[in-house]
């Protein structure tokens, strides 16, 4: 073969089967993907509009009171001030939302006659530069970073003196000319910021006041104390103001959480599994609006664009849209063989091979179980938002929040569970106050997917309560039972006696009695087990393995692992360790892991000529000749090492390096 | 105007400042020459500049008066020179336009005096004064030295720098240099000023009907009255050892007065019963919340002590929760800095009875200053009050691991948290690494203190107090 220049790789045939089986038909993952692309477009976009009316509703009341606290600030212009008007707006630690937060903001400013300007610390490194930007973006001004006329916007000496455009005298110009009732100034993220540049600011702001009427936003991601301790004495008596409060994290998560996946109206259902994960990961890692929008839309894309099956989720689809291969993966859910191992228990054969082999058949089924399919999980959605209004209109102890009955719901987990049948119980014993709240707040969520006859029984109780004036009791009240001692043969008999109830109380144990029926039957209903739907890998996405790649990765226990038990990467049969043993370190692996895994072993300080022998005994063959070949592979080794930072040279010691770097951290 | 009428005119709105401001007609009058150049100091608050201005518009002398702290750079300094003398001189011209291209540009000092020289050139006196030189942001050794000779080369030229502090000789290069103190107010002084303008003690003067006889001239009588008692009584206490100068002292008076005449304007006491208003609010002189610059003024005009504790408390309400793991990692940090790294195999090593780690918290006996040995006192500085030291990314990560009871996946999560937490500044990063802010020999140090640390440990069951060497008090 040496003779030839390019040939035909034949690999060796093998007789054995293949351990992973591969489709021998040409398959087209691309197939109809502009009409999912279409679909999740129309999927998306719903939901987005849903995250933008939350985000911006949550803050509404906080971006009222800082609008008003400026327009107070700015209401007496000829008045003299001695400090700066000052917002402290505590904004939480998810830094990633104060953006969009200072943004939704600005529009309302902007609204109120106001110049609003935004400086963030990466564009504000020194005085100069905040001043810079702060000019131009005050008159908007548009100039180019010119290095060498840098301090000189205009290059003609035709008009005198020019100002330098760092000058503040800019905005007054500007102000002269606009007149605006304040200049906003929000530092996003104070802390950030140097604090020497801070209390220069301040000092510098302080000193225009009488001319620019400034008034100062900082945005705080710990909290006021903090960033007081951090100023100058002298600066804090340069500023004056109030402390706002962004609304918490994980209550903004929360009300998302309500409006887009617990949501009556979507069409695409998220599952418990990465919802939980989601959750978990805001809780214990990041808490962040922002990328809980982007796992959802993240879980979203993945569906449409990998699952060719997707397409049947299409508003209005005919047989004509539908290809051949779509059936064929409809065929292959496992929730399809489920459904048809049910059909085929209840003698259904005739069905069954219709399903296997007609088309048309299918597809009629599958439209039907689609809209069906849809129905049951937005019940059972709308059923956990029904047990937490229950919950929280009769006030029970511990809260449980919606997302965590939601996760509960969608998971199959809440059918039975000790959380309905408390509720259940304490609605049983529910005081007639109270059972008229509930109903107030019930009948807030009646609709579709809630048709409970809510009216009649408000009827009843309305005209029954018309006659009395103290709440009416239920028979199964503990108020209405009593104990009674009785001694027999020197023995203590405890018995519980109901007490006699009015007529009153006994009609309204009427209405509770069915009021608890009904709802017992409701929640029986729909609250389902949505994984034993059928078509539920297409109603529903619940792959955790996609979302947890992209939003968990692992950079530093890939690059152990590789180093480690470089078997596990390269997959070959020469490096799979000597006589069985995984562990145990070969000639064949890389260089590099070699000395990883000899680094491993070894303490802080590594002595290189230890190291060196150690790796000559294992990698080198003993004779003379190749031990230059040896030691450039150890070297490359070490290089590789100290580029990864695993190792740096060391002072402490001649030839020594210390080790940075220690496994599973 | 005068020069008798202009001092009669100063000293009735400057108070106490009759000297000053006899020195200075003395030096800058129309005529008689006047020096190149003055240093005029005193302390902040001793009406340097108010005085300077005033002075120089009414006796009409051309002048230019620039805030140095407004300038950013020295060449924006010497801009804002000419700029200003420019302007000046045209006031002082009644109009009289000036051909401004010449001074489009000035670079450097060589510039500064070319330009003013020209500027000047035949004109009589023209008094410069940069205001607070001392504060300039950048400029190096010489400037302020040059700037003083500039009256030198520009006869008509008389420069005032003032300063907090008189400059020294070694700053300005020469000897020659005039020098005017404005010394701080004394006690007598500050309460004759302050005492001119008394506060009301009844915002809403009473009803004329319920009280016919408590005329508004009566009124103004009493504000006085008691305002200059108030007065002395704040000085003594509070304004002697906190903030002695005007503002410090004005803004002090003013918080306190409305919780100091509550009771009178409640009717409780006369408005002359000072002994007995002193007794019964004297609890307001014994904290120090009223002389503390505060962002937020939580001290109300209606507060009293108790709500005053309970505003003390309600800032934790609002705190925002960090998420678990960060919480971690903070405490871990915490624990990093302020633990030596050779203690750590005892505090944080993986044993079968986790409670041995920790240590009891400390007994009072152990705290005894007095060493067995020598028998001299033998003082040790707690280390929460000591500055942090640093530590590596290993150390911290291995603490946060041995904090927590399970395992934790090794995540990119926890690496988003740590600059995250170094952007607020919780984390600080110590030393001038590479902009690689999670390379493996950047070394870290905390942001935060003991109290902020116990916090966090307390909202996530943990007391850090037990595995911190040394213990706490």
């Amino acid at each position: 073969m040496e003779h030839q220049r390019c040939y035909i790789y034949q690999p060796p045939e093998t007789e054995e089967r293949a351990n992973k089986r591969q489709r021998t038909s040409k398959f087209d993952p691309q197939s109809r993907l502009p009409e999912r692309l279409q679909i999740y477009r129309s999927v998306w976009a719903q939901q987005e509009e849903r995250i933008q009316n939350t985000l911006e509703g949550a803050d509404s009341a906080t971006q009222e009171n800082i609008v008003n606290f400026i327009s107070a600030a700015s209401s007496s212009p000829d008045e003299q001030k001695f400090a700066i008007p000052t917002a402290l707006i505590v904004a939480g630690p998810s830094i990633a939302s104060h953006g969009h937060f200072f943004e939704r903001l600005g529009r309302r400013v902007r609204d109120a006659n106001s110049a609003y300007i935004v400086l963030t610390s990466g564009e504000c490194p020194n005085l100069k530069t905040l001043l810079k930007n702060l000019i131009k973006k005050v008159t908007s001004r548009v100039e180019d970073d010119d290095e060498d006329e840098i301090d000189r916007p205009s290059t003609s000496s035709r008009h005198g003196p020019k100002l330098l455009n760092y000058d503040l005298g800019h905005v007054e110009e500007w102000q002269k000319k606009h007149r605006a009732a304040s200049i906003v100034v929000a530092l996003q993220d104070s802390e950030a910021f140097d604090a020497g540049l801070l209390v220069d600011t301040i000092d510098l702001f302080h000193s225009w006041l009488d001319r620019l009427p400034f008034v100062l936003l900082f945005g705080l991601a710990t909290s006021a104390e903090n960033f007081e301790e951090r100023l100058a004495g002298n600066s804090l008596r340069f500023l004056e103001g109030q402390k706002f409060d962004v609304i918490q994290s994980d209550e903004i998560i929360e009300k998302l959480l309500h409006a887009t996946v617990a949501s009556t109206d979507v069409r695409l259902h998220i599952g418990s599994n990465l919802c939980r994960r989601m959750l978990d990961r805001q809780k214990d890692h990041v808490q962040s609006t922002q990328d809980f929008c982007d796992g959802l839309k993240y879980a979203y894309m993945s569906h449409f664009y990998a699952s060719v099956p997707s397409l049947l989720l299409k508003e209005g689809i005919t047989f004509s849209d539908v290809t051949a291969d779509i059936f064929e993966a409809v065929r292959n859910l496992p929730s399809f063989r489920r459904w048809v191992e049910d059909t085929l228990d209840d003698g259904r054969a005739q069905d069954v091979r219709n399903l296997l082999e007609d088309n048309e058949y299918l597809f009629d089924q599958v439209s039907q179980h689609i809209q069906s399919g849809q129905q049951a999980l937005l019940s059972l959605s709308h059923a956990a938002s029904v047990l937490a209004s229950i919950r929280q209109a009769i006030q029970m102890s511990p809260t449980v929040r919606l997302s965590s009955i939601w996760i509960r719901a969608a998971s199959g987990e809440l059918s039975g569970s000790p959380l309905i049948r408390e509720t259940m119980l304490s609605i049983k014993k529910i005081p007639s106050d109270k059972l008229v709240h509930l109903l107030a707040s019930l009948r807030e969520l009646e609709g579709n997917y809630f048709s409970i006859d809510l009216a009649s029984s408000q009827q009843r109780l309305d005209s029954l309560l018309k006659n009395t004036d103290t709440p009416l009791r239920t028979q199964h009240d503990v108020r209405n039972d009593s104990l009674r001692t009785t001694v027999v043969a020197q023995k203590v008999l405890l018995s519980k006696h109901k007490a006699a109830l009015s007529e009153q109380d006994r009609a309204y144990s009427d209405i509770v009695t069915e009021f608890h029926d009904r709802l017992e039957t409701y929640f029986a209903s729909s609250l389902v087990d949505p994984r034993t739907l059928f078509l539920s890998e297409i109603l529903m996405y619940d792959l955790k393995s996609p979302h947890t790649e992209v939003f968990q990765p692992k950079p530093r226990f890939a690059i152990e692992r590789a180093l480690a038990s470089p078997h596990d990467y390269l997959g070959c049969d020469c490096c799979s360790g000597v006589d069985g043993n995984p562990a145990a370190l070969s000639a064949t692996q890389p260089a590099t892991a070699i000395v990883y895994q000899m680094y491993l072993e070894s303490g802080t300080l590594i002595n290189v000529s230890d190291l060196w022998s150690a790796f000559n005994a294992i990698a080198g063959d003993g004779s003379d000749e190749n031990e230059p070949k040896t030691m450039a592979l150890f070297q490359r080794a070490l290089a590789e090492l100290k580029y990864l930072g695993l190792v740096k040279p060391s002072r402490k010691k001649t030839d020594h390096i210390s080790k940075t770097m220690w496994k599973g951290l | 105007m005068l020069p008798e009428e202009i001092i009669t005119q100063l000293n009735a709105e400057f108070q106490c400042r009759d000297q000053q401001i006899r020195h200075l007609t003395a030096l800058y009058s129309a005529h008689p020459p006047s020096p190149p150049s003055l240093n005029l100091y005193g302390l902040t608050a001793t009406g340097k500049s108010s005085i300077l201005r005033s002075y120089f518009h009414l006796a009409r002398i051309p002048h230019a008066v620039i805030n140095v702290r407004e300038c950013i750079t020295a060449r924006h300094l010497l801009e804002r020179i000419v700029a200003a003398s420019l302007d000046a001189v045209e006031e002082a011209d009644d109009g009289g336009k000036i051909d401004r291209r010449p001074y489009a540009r000035t670079e450097n000092l060589s510039a500064l005096c070319v330009n003013m020289a020209k500027l000047l050139e035949g004109r009589e006196k023209f008094v410069l004064v940069l205001d607070a030189v001392d504060k300039l942001r950048e400029g190096g050794g010489t400037l302020i030295a040059a700037l003083g000779r500039l009256g030198e080369t520009i006869p008509s030229l008389a420069l005032i720098l003032t300063t907090t502090l008189p400059l020294a000789p070694s700053v300005l290069h020469s000897s020659s240099t005039a020098f005017l103190h404005f010394p701080p107010y004394t006690r007598s002084e500050l309460l004759t000023i302050l005492g001119a303008q008394p506060l009301k003690i009844f915002s809403t003067p009473p009803s004329l009907d319920q009280f016919p006889d408590y005329t508004p001239d009566l009124a103004a009588e009493d504000d006085a009255w008691l305002w200059s008692r108030f007065l002395q009584a704040v000085y003594d206490s509070l304004s002697k050892h906190t903030g002695r100068d005007l503002i410090s002292f004005r803004t002090c008076a003013t918080r306190l007065w409305r919780p100091f005449v509550e009771p009178v304007v409640a009717g409780q006491f006369g408005t002359r019963d000072f002994s007995r208003l002193m007794v019964n609010r004297r609890h307001l002189f014994q904290v120090e919340d009223w002389v503390l610059h505060r962002i937020i003024n939580t001290a109300g005009p209606d507060d009293d002590m108790t709500t005053a504790a309970a505003k003390k408390k309600a800032p934790n309400v609002h705190v925002h929760a960090l998420p678990y793991y960060t919480t971690h990692i903070l405490i871990a940090a915490y624990l990093a800095s302020y633990n030596p790294s050779r203690t750590d195999v005892t505090y944080f090593m993986k044993h079968t009875d986790k409670r041995k780690n920790k240590r009891r918290a400390p007994s009072a006996a152990s705290f005894s200053v007095t060493g067995k040995r020598t028998g001299a006192k033998h003082r040790k500085i707690s280390r929460h009050l000591l500055t942090p030291s640093p530590f590596t990314l290993d150390r911290l990560l291995a603490i946060f691991r041995a904090l927590l009871e399970g395992t934790v996946p090794q995540v990119a999560d926890l690496y988003t948290q740590i600059a995250t937490l170094s952007s607020m500044r919780l984390l600080v990063r110590a030393g001038i690494g590479s902009n690689d802010v999670l390379e493996a020999g950047t070394r870290w140090r905390v942001g935060f203190g003991w109290e902020f640390a116990r916090a966090l440990g307390r909202s996530v069951n943990l007391e850090v107090g037990e595995y911190l060497v040394g213990g706490v008090d």
